[in-house]
């Protein structure tokens, strides 16, 4: 395998729960208790999860964007979580996010052209005709045309929005790009556009992709390896095949179980998860999934299960499952 | 068939704003049966929520208004309705629930004063009796310790939670017609398998029919009996689900069904349906979907298509449907190529 682009150890992130006339700190939000993964140059890797999984913040943590409590994150060697915010911003040079609503993340009072010179200039990567020229070739490359340079976002539709925000993202010639959610606001005609532009400028640019979301046939569509996320941690991590062929934790099955296929008659058997998603304030002891999970009642192993915290473990090759019975 | 339940005939309702006269809902028509689940299934902008408000009455206005068709339910024409006939019909024989369960249940009253309210409105029962009822619905639809939860309001509860509440209060009459406006969309896959199973479960036991609302087509596929797409304001294709999903005559469903990303599919590029959704104060000419139609021929772009059975009961809005049928034409690929 190619050698990691960025390695992400034991991040975690907690938010304080203020309360009171002092803002007391009364808890923490456990939003990433202890991810870790790496990602190789040149792959697509799907972090999947319901919301409140940890996904987002992740992502963000990632490009410092949230700045994560404790855990590292190196890219290409150097490690993010140590630099001072003039190396930051060399390093966000190299990554760059597009976010998932393409209405609130584009500035409605900077023209396309001056939104795409912006990040040229605060790099000093091009200026004055060099900048124009460049966001003429930005344009094109995500399929709008140059001329688009003079109008405002307001003129342009979702799946344009969400192109532009890819453009953007791009003017700085990155090497990885975090894609939260980049299709879900998007109908099911533009989605299929954009999910073809993504893979299309992978290639071409030979990116790296962090792809965060939460529709797994999507999902599946784009990726090389996916993460399944639960509670603010990875519970099983595979090459794609494999996790949607043979997914071993009870979690991931019933996630893909869950999902609604478009073909009548193949009306799904269902692995239907009773409960919600408990608080990220107070996980679960033991194994977080424990209280939702039918192997462990199935099992009769409530015991072990609710008081023996499974950990990310190799159960094949590249196939990583937090379960006690993988 | 037995008559319709509910039966909407050429049903138009415009929005009149400082932009134009926005055609969200362009004549359109459907059957609702008793006990069957009809889905509306389209992109944004495509006027399903406009139909499924207009039913009700429930459309803003200014600037919306119904300005042609009927809608029947049980042989009376709800558009001829006083308003306070109307109050008696939503939530007792009608029933709607949303896709938000945050904005569309009351903050400042709990969860069982918002069902209690539409049992005394409707059935005339004490506030006692009322709560009663209030905390057998909340067992219903699956919340468990249902006598605490009554006193509970929405804040304090999940989204799926929420929306079971939701699904309480529009049961609580027991309709006849529920109409379910992209009910799970806002909830996670795992929680909407629960809500789904559960809109199921109460209609075989109530009987009710259910006009489902939604642009998910995993979703239809999983409990429709028949489809209604639509695209710009009309209905396109109307049709059981099998031949929604198996033999679709019309090029718009067949954009759609091409574009879904699927469980199992390979690593390759998804078919797109070219363009964007029209803008609804300029529709174009013709048939509307014709700028991003592959099979579209000189006639779609001046004539406008009817939507006519093209076999067996299925309706489509296309001139060449019956090639399409054939295998004469790829709807998909466009001209010539072959099928399959």
């Amino acid at each position: 395998m190619a050698d990691a682009l960025l390695q992400v150890r034991d991040l975690r992130k907690h938010f304080p729960i203020r309360r009171g006339l002092w803002s007391r700190v009364a808890g923490h939000v456990r939003a990433v208790d202890g991810v870790s993964f790496d990602l190789m140059a040149g792959e697509t890797l799907g972090l999947v999860g319901e919301s409140g999984c940890g996904k987002t913040t992740t992502g963000r943590c990632l490009l410092r964007l949230i700045e994560p409590t404790s855990g590292t994150v190196r890219f290409d060697g150097r490690d993010v979580t140590a630099l001072r915010p003039r190396e930051l911003r060399s390093l966000r040079r190299e990554m760059q996010i597009v976010f998932q609503d393409p209405y609130s993340s584009l500035n409605p009072r900077l023209t396309i052209g001056s939104m795409l010179a912006e990040p040229l200039a605060i790099h000093g990567l091009a200026r004055g005709a060099n900048a124009r020229e460049r966001v003429a070739e930005l344009l094109t490359l995500v399929g709008m045309s140059p001329d688009h340079a003079r109008r405002y976002p307001h003129e342009f539709s979702g799946g344009q929005r969400q192109r532009l925000g890819i453009a953007r993202a791009l003017a700085v010639k990155p090497r990885l790009l975090v894609l939260d959610e980049p299709v879900s606001a998007l109908d099911v005609s533009i989605q299929a556009q954009i999910v073809n532009l993504l893979r299309d400028l992978q290639r071409e640019l030979s990116l790296t992709y962090l792809f965060v979301a939460h529709d797994l046939s999507v999902v599946e569509h784009v990726s090389t390896r996916v993460a399944v996320m639960y509670l603010g941690r990875i519970v099983e991590l595979a090459p794609r095949e494999t996790l949607y062929r043979d997914p071993r934790h009870p979690y991931t099955r019933s996630l893909l179980s869950a999902v609604p296929v478009p073909d009548p008659d193949r009306r799904a058997q269902r692995i239907v998860l009773t409960g919600d998603v408990p608080s990220p304030a107070k996980p679960p002891s033991g194994c977080r999934f424990h209280p939702r999970c039918p192997l462990a009642a199935e099992r009769g192993e409530l015991a072990r299960c609710s008081s023996d915290d499974p950990t990310l473990r190799e159960v094949a090759p590249g196939h990583w499952v937090a379960c006690h019975f993988a | 068939m037995t008559e319709p339940l509910l039966e909407l005939r050429e049903l138009k309702t415009h929005f009149f704003t400082d932009d134009g006269v926005v055609r969200a809902v362009d004549g359109v028509s459907f059957a609702l049966y008793a006990g069957e689940t009809l889905a509306v299934v389209g992109e944004s902008g495509s006027g399903k929520s406009v139909t499924s408000l207009s039913v009700l009455r429930l459309v803003a206005s200014p600037p919306g208004r119904i300005v042609g068709g009927s809608i029947r339910f049980r042989g009376r024409d709800l558009l001829a309705l006083a308003e306070a006939e109307m109050r008696a019909i939503r939530g007792k024989e009608i029933s709607m629930i949303f896709q938000e369960p945050m904005t569309s249940l009351n903050p400042v009253y709990t969860c069982g004063e918002q069902i209690m309210e539409v049992i005394e409105l409707h059935e005339g029962l004490g506030r006692a009796a009322a709560r009663v009822r209030a905390i057998e619905m909340l067992r219903h639809v699956g919340i468990s310790s249902p006598e605490q939860r009554v006193d509970e309001y929405p804040h304090q509860m999940s989204g799926g939670m929420r929306q079971r509440v939701m699904i309480a209060m529009a049961l609580a009459c027991k309709p006849s017609v529920l109409i379910a406006d992209e009910p799970t969309t806002a909830l996670d896959v795992t929680i909407q398998a629960q809500i789904l199973e559960l809109l199921q479960k109460l209609r075989r036991e109530l009987g009710m029919a259910v006009l489902l609302i939604t642009h998910d087509l995993g979703v239809v596929a999983e409990t429709a009996d028949r489809v209604a797409v639509m695209y710009a304001g009309q209905v396109v294709e109307y049709c059981g689900v099998r031949e929604a999903f198996r033999s679709t005559r019309h090029p718009y469903t067949a954009g759609l069904l091409a574009s879904l990303p699927r469980l199992g599919d390979e690593h390759q590029r998804l078919r797109v349906i070219p363009g964007n959704v029209p803008n609804p104060v300029r529709f174009p000419a013709g048939c509307r979907f014709h700028p991003r139609c592959p099979i579209a021929v000189e006639r779609c772009r001046s004539e406008v298509p009817a939507l006519r059975d093209v076999g067996g009961g299925h309706l489509a809005r296309c001139f060449r449907a019956e090639e399409i049928a054939s295998g004469a034409v790829d709807p998909v690929a466009g001209e010539g190529a072959p099928r399959g």
